[in-house]
């Protein structure tokens, strides 16, 4: 079914999911920059009859905090549009009852407000930057190490990312330590775990054939889409690198300059 | 076993097997001093990443064990010898006490890392400066990997879960020098001009004594002191050459069976 290909496939589209660091705007001082033509590209997508669902894995801000610095760099967007791991978490904790000794930013514990964190029987971990001490990993481990069925949440599992002074290990390499010292296996919440894409996918009440993922992450936003059923388009801009079009596992169904041509192709489709 | 040679060497493990703290294993400095009548060579190996081989040697003193400091090859031993055989200038992850081991290796503009048990580093910066270095193409070198320790306060975490958390982050492999790996036992055997199929190892770890130097081609006696606990011998295969009661059974079974 030529439908079926990008981007013919933009005619069936009921959903849009953008992922938003690399695609959105760079990240760096000051809130970072807006990529060229991404904002007039998320207005174009709100005016179309399409649905429209943010994505991100950022662990350091509270999502208030976080879309009010989209606000600032200009984009049309609300706290109810966006999906990071932390309310992912907060839902999947609540539903089975548990209590996290929590090890995150400080600006991602508004997040949490509502969980009961009383004599823990989990451990969440994010991207908590210099709170990885050895110290509150210790912390974190002694509490997982004496439970009888250790439970570990894993906020994404990234390697590492770009700051503005060099590269940062990111929450993936704290999460494997923990796996390894206490000889089990995180649960990560966030991209690219098919129960975070079925969550959005859920709110825009759609089948996975009836969206479309952007992102520059081809393993977590691209491949984990695609996983779910759904389509995935992969931007040059963020964190995008030419040796991803030829990655050994992961092809994205189409490669696009930046979030300005990709919107421009669906939306041709359509008319 | 069939193709095995004389006895020429005998390694033994220090805490849990030698002494358990502070205390000697009940007979352990009279067991040494019969071994030591017999033609065999000793040596003392051990897994450290904080202790040096001075601290090692005053505690074995202190206990009456008759040993010289050369007898001693640690974990920091392999490090620094595989460190001077590539000619690296590493970037030391590694308390204090143990850096005397390392007196005379240039450490300027580091392009290696080598990392220990070594909380005072297990920090932010210092774990993003050591990511970048392997990032780069720095080869990463573990003491050991040990998943974490008993401490007076309670457990806490070994040097195993940062060199895995780097390994993931940067996508490498580090090159472990501790026991159990095999190069360890070679490189303590290398200067007594014999081969592991002429040595024997006494210890009280199953996996990282006995099953490494089984690993290596040595026979492996497990002595249940220490930290052995009821079983640990079925959790190797082969199982060890032999699993007594403490030292001085062990030393009893090379002096009457395999010389």
């Amino acid at each position: 079914m030529a439908d079926m290909d990008w981007p013919s496939c933009g005619k069936s589209l009921k959903g849009v999911i953008l992922d938003m660091c690399g695609v959105l705007y760079d990240s760096g001082e000051g809130g970072g920059v807006a990529i060229p033509g991404s904002i007039e590209a998320v207005k174009k997508l709100k005016a179309s009859d399409l649905q429209l669902r943010f994505c991100t894995n950022e662990t350091q801000l509270n999502r208030e905090a976080f879309v009010d610095k989209l606000k600032r760099l200009g984009f049309d967007i609300s706290v109810s549009e966006v999906f990071s791991p932390a309310p992912a978490a907060v839902a999947i904790l609540k539903e089975r009852g548990y209590r996290p000794h929590l090890l995150v930013y400080d600006g991602l514990l508004p997040e949490f407000d509502s969980v009961d964190t009383t004599n823990p029987n989990c451990v969440v971990i994010g991207d908590a930057a210099e709170k990885f001490s050895y110290q509150n990993l210790n912390e974190a481990f002694r509490v997982l190490i004496g439970l009888e069925k250790p439970v570990l949440f894993s906020l994404g599992q990234g390697r590492y990312y770009k700051e503005t002074d060099g590269l940062a290990l990111d929450v993936g390499a704290y999460m494997k330590a923990l796996e390894y010292a206490c000889d089990l296996k995180a649960e990560v919440v966030g991209k690219p775990s098919p129960i975070f894409f079925q969550s959005v996918l859920n709110d825009m009440r759609l089948q996975p054939h009836e969206a479309l993922m952007i992102g520059d992450d081809l393993v977590n936003d691209v491949g984990g889409a695609q996983h779910c059923g759904m389509k995935g388009v992969q931007v040059r801009t963020g964190k995008y690198r030419p040796s991803d079009e030829r990655h050994s596992t992961v092809t994205a169904d189409g490669t696009v300059d930046d979030l300005a041509q990709a919107v421009d192709m669906i939306l041709k489709q359509r008319h | 076993m069939a193709g095995r040679r004389a006895l020429k060497a005998v390694l033994i493990d220090l805490s849990g097997t030698l002494h358990i703290e502070d205390t000697a294993v009940p007979g352990a400095q009279d067991a040494l001093n019969r071994l030591r009548q017999a033609s065999v060579a000793v040596k003392f190996v051990t897994n450290t990443t904080k202790e040096s081989k001075r601290n090692l040697l005053e505690r074995l003193q202190r206990l009456n064990f008759d040993v010289q400091e050369k007898e001693i090859f640690t974990s920091l031993s392999a490090a620094r010898s595989l460190v001077e055989q590539k000619h690296h200038r590493p970037l030391l992850l590694l308390e204090d006490s143990a850096l005397e081991d390392f007196m005379g290796i240039d450490t300027s503009e580091p392009n290696a890392v080598v990392i220990g048990l070594s909380p005072d580093h297990f920090n932010y910066q210092t774990l993003n400066q050591a990511f970048r270095m392997i990032l780069e193409g720095a080869p990463l070198i573990a003491i050991h990997k040990a998943r974490y320790y008993k401490r007076k306060d309670g457990l806490a975490l070994g040097p195993g879960p940062f060199v895995t958390g780097l390994e993931y982050a940067a996508d490498c492999k580090a090159t472990v020098v501790g026991k159990p790996e095999k190069s360890f036992f070679t490189q303590a055997l290398s200067d007594l001009g014999c081969s592991p199929t002429e040595a024997v190892m006494i210890g009280d770890d199953a996996r990282d004594d006995v099953g490494g130097a089984q690993n290596a081609g040595m026979l492996g006696i497990l002595v249940q002191t220490g930290k052995y606990r009821e079983g640990d011998e079925n959790k190797i295969n082969p199982p060890p050459h032999l699993t007594c009661d403490s030292f001085p059974e062990a030393v009893a079974h090379i002096l009457k069976n395999l010389l």
